[in-house]
């Protein structure tokens, strides 16, 4: 079930924390900004006729002589939608990257689905037939066997941006967006931005293993890129693996502004991290959950 | 800038173009696949080639190896640089101590500019050069051999002083070229201003000779002649002076009479070579004559001159010979002695009426003849007026006996080989005071007017020349032949050792007041320290005696700066500024280290 029982006593009770208000389909647990059942107060309206009696303020009534309604805000279900890479790049580290963010994944959609949100499980950079809504906790098991579904990821053909920029074109209604990637595409950063302009608030689990923060690498070498194969012939030496360190930062930085401007959330993890320390110092510190 | 071995430089192309094959090989690279290639900078550094063929990418790292080729190959093609100074790789130095050089028309003398140029000579040599000193005095000594150490090189030139002695410059040079003859590329560096006797038997070997001349200017007078002699009226004292400069000089001539002024002549304006003559009366009973001249030249030395009337304190001697250098030097140590050689008496002075010009007569292997001098000496060759007859020749004789007289004294005879000795018999004037196996050996006779001494070898049919007792054997002899009696006061040339027969450690007291100890042999005093002129006291066995020391040398004297010196082999000019050729490779080689190890550097930065 890739969590461990312990790992599923740390999720119970936690909530997803978007810093948006999204309409829902059906009734949920959410708060909405549109106005319907719930013990949320939201405002007063002038009575009209054939209103419920029951949000009649009768203290307001008894002192102004003008009956005014109490209106609540209505509760309705929250879209997260795990956008999981599966792009080549994916299949490296120890353990793999791929194998950390569908850990990672399972973890976040346990807490939707515990929360009654809707959860979309997506993958990007390979085309698969989309999966069904998963609502209630009922619904974990088809997640995790969504998330631990064998695939090659040396088959994958498409970007990842490209993915992105798919997704965001489809017709979806605005949920959260938890993006977990290793972000290795140059075009990332606009693809965030577009996701984020379809009304999405974007949550990106940025997954770099050692291999892209420090790689150990010597010699004359031909490189061969994962994806596209496009070779570049290097000699790393100080300068190289300096000047690639620096470059990485730069396109770090990058996505991280792309969130900011779209009101999201970034956080890096190493596929050696345990789900716990992920919590704790992700989820918990900079508030995706509560 | 000269190259030695040019052809190496031809090296240089197929090396360089050996390294430019290495850049144009191509690189076979390692794949290895990677998460995302777009971050990599497409930066390639090649410092490794093992496939063919790829275009040349000039890179630090091509250039620094280029450099380094070509400082190697510079290197090894030997350059030199020209360079100017006195010092070579090898050089020694040759500095004219002779009288000449303590002229004042360079500041403060030819002697002081001497030294300074070899001190100049030494500060600007090389660390790796090497220097040595030679004097080129009356006896010429190396006062520092060849090393790299100019401090003490400087040490060693501080203790060289000037004397108012004649050099033997040529027997300087000889020693010079023995020190370096066989090094190449070794220099002799002459400093002098060339006033010395021509000089021959001299090779250079290997060696080049520098001659730096010293002087500029010819003024002086001397003064070249002083007596004084008895006459029918009275003891005269004569004294000539000398004009050897190309100006004409006058001066002023004061004449002592043992220590007192007696006359004071201003003399006329001498021409140039011409000489000037006084004669004055002198005093009855006075013995030591001096004479100081007071002149506007260029060298005091030669402006004083001492006579001494004491028929003991001067001695002339007649060598009738046919060559015996160790004869010579015998009796040439003796400071009382004039040496005259001849291979047989001249008539004026064989037996018969008037007084001889000598003292003493010695006949080497020449039969004695009967002579005016007062004193005979006799080596092998009996005469019929000798104080033995010659009865005719043994081989090898074997000593038997001698007598114990001040003749002998530090003298063995036991120990001399003879080879060949006149068999005499003993006439009755004579007294055998030595006996071997053919009769008698050394036989003296003397009465009032006459005294004899007949030793029955020749000194060259032996080895005794050889040995330390010859000398002294000569000096007892003199003393045996002129009375016993011995002059407490001496007139002697500056520079020239003598020997005198004392047999206790003396105290030589100089004119400038430096108290000098000289050790004895045991028998006698050998004196080299009289260089300076002027009056010394030696004090020995609680007596005094007075050496007057004089420069009286017609050719230390001319004190005209040579320009060219004929060293037998040719002449050499005299050169300002001569060069050098150094070698220049060093710093080439220590540059391409540098340059490969900022290559090796650069390599291991970017690998």
């Amino acid at each position: 079930m890739l969590l461990e029982p312990r790992e599923f006593r740390l999720l119970d009770g936690l909530r997803l924390n978007p810093r948006k208000s999204f309409g829902g389909k059906v009734r949920g647990e959410r708060l909405t900004k549109k106005k319907g059942v719930s013990i949320e107060f939201a405002d007063y309206r002038e009575y009209a006729e054939g209103d419920d009696l029951r949000h009649l303020d009768w203290n307001v009534l008894a002192r102004l002589d003008s009956p005014v309604m109490r209106t609540y805000r209505d509760e309705e279900d929250l879209a997260l939608y795990i956008l999981l890479d599966a792009s080549a790049s994916m299949g490296f580290g120890e353990p793999t990257k791929f194998d950390s963010a569908s850990r990672l994944a399972c973890a976040v959609g346990y807490v939707g689905l515990g929360g009654g949100d809707a959860v979309v499980p997506r993958i990007l950079g390979k085309r698969e037939p989309n999966h069904s809504t998963l609502r209630g906790r009922a619904s974990y098991p088809r997640l995790v066997g969504w998330a631990t579904q064998p695939r090659d990821l040396e088959m994958a053909k498409d970007g990842l941006s490209t993915s992105i920029r798919s997704f965001a074109g489809s017709s979806t209604r605005a949920g959260i967006a938890l993006l977990i990637s290793d972000g290795l595409d140059p075009d990332i950063s606009s693809a965030i931005r577009i996701l984020g302009g379809r009304g999405h608030e974007v949550l990106f689990l940025q997954v770099l293993s050692d291999v892209e923060i420090d790689p150990d690498l010597e010699g004359d070498l031909r490189l061969l890129d994962s994806e596209s194969g496009r070779p570049i012939e290097i000699t790393a030496n100080s300068f190289a693996l300096k000047e690639y360190r620096r470059r990485l930062q730069d396109h770090n930085q990058s996505i991280v502004e792309s969130i900011r401007r779209v009101g999201g959330r970034h956080a890096i993890v190493n596929p050696s991290q345990t789900l716990e320390d992920v919590l704790q110092n992700v989820f918990r510190r900079e508030g995706w959950v509560r | 800038m000269s190259i030695q071995n040019p052809a190496v430089l031809m090296w240089f192309l197929p090396l360089a173009g050996a390294i430019l094959l290495l850049y144009i090989l191509k690189m076979k690279r390692r794949d290895l696949r990677v998460p995302a290639t777009f971050l990599w900078p497409e930066r390639v550094e090649e410092i490794r080639a093992n496939a063919l063929f790829q275009r040349l990418r000039p890179t630090w790292l091509m250039f620094l190896q280029l450099l380094a080729l070509l400082l190697v190959v510079v290197a090894l093609a030997k350059p030199q640089t020209k360079q100017s100074g006195l010092a070579g790789e090898v050089t020694v130095f040759v500095i004219d101590t002779s009288a000449s050089m303590a002229a004042t028309d360079v500041q403060p003398s030819r002697f002081g500019e001497a030294k300074r140029l070899a001190l100049e000579g030494i500060r600007s040599a090389k660390p790796t050069d090497r220097i040595a000193i030679i004097e080129a005095g009356a006896t010429p000594r190396v006062i520092s051999p060849l090393s790299s150490d100019p401090a003490r090189e400087a040490a060693a030139l501080d203790t060289l002083q000037a004397t108012d002695a004649e050099a033997d410059v040529g027997e300087a040079m000889r020693l010079a070229a023995a020190l370096v003859g066989s090094i190449d590329g070794a220099r002799i560096v002459l400093l002098s201003d060339g006033d010395f006797d021509r000089i021959t038997n001299f090779s250079r070997g290997k060696a080049a000779v520098v001659y730096r001349s010293v002087g500029e200017r010819d003024d002086n007078l001397s003064i070249n002649a002083l007596g004084a002699s008895d006459t029918s009226t009275g003891r005269q004292l004569f004294c000539g002076i000398k004009n050897h400069g190309s100006r004409p000089l006058a001066g002023v001539l004061n004449l002592y009479a043992d220590g007192k002024i007696v006359d004071s002549i201003q003399t006329p304006k001498i021409g140039p070579s011409g000489l000037w003559g006084r004669t004055i009366g002198a005093p009855a009973g006075a013995t030591v004559f001096e004479a100081k001249l007071e002149a506007p030249d260029y060298l005091k030395s030669d402006n004083y001159a001492v006579a001494i009337a004491d028929p003991n304190a001067s001695l002339r001697v007649l060598l009738v010979t046919k060559g015996n250098l160790f004869l010579e030097r015998a009796l040439s140590l003796d400071p009382r002695v004039t040496l005259d050689k001849s291979t047989e008496v001249p008539s004026t002075e064989l037996a018969g009426r008037g007084t001889g010009a000598y003292d003493v007569v010695v006949f080497d292997g020449i039969a004695e003849q009967a002579v005016k001098a007062r004193g005979v000496l006799t080596f092998g060759a009996a005469g019929p007026i000798s104080p033995v007859t010659a009865t005719g020749t043994a081989s090898k004789p074997k000593f038997v006996s001698e007598e114990k007289r001040p003749l002998l004294d530090s003298v063995d005879l036991q120990s001399v080989f003879i080879d060949r000795q006149q068999s005499v018999s003993l006439k009755p004037t004579g007294e055998a005071i030595a006996q071997t196996s053919a009769g008698p050996l050394v036989v003296t006779a003397q009465d009032q007017s006459k005294r004899q001494i007949y030793v029955g070898f020749q000194p060259l049919d032996s080895d005794f020349p050889l040995q330390v007792g010859f000398p002294i054997f000569i000096a007892n002899a003199l003393d045996f032949l002129t009375g016993g009696t011995t002059s407490t006061t001496l007139a002697v040339k500056a520079g020239q050792p003598f020997t005198l027969p004392v047999t206790t450690n003396a105290k030589l007291t100089t004119p400038s007041g430096e108290q000098i100890q000289v050790k004895t042999t045991g028998s006698a005093l050998t004196i080299r320290e009289v260089k300076q002129v002027g009056q010394y006291t030696l004090e020995a066995g609680g007596k005094r005696q007075k050496i007057y020391s004089f420069l009286r040398s017609e050719r230390a004297s001319t004190i005209r700066p040579e320009k060219n010196l004929d060293l037998g082999g040719g002449v050499v000019k005299t050169s300002q500024s001569p060069s050098r050729f150094a070698d220049f490779w060093r710093p080439l080689a220590l540059l391409a280290l540098l340059v490969l190890g900022a290559e090796w550097w650069m390599f291991a930065r970017k690998s």
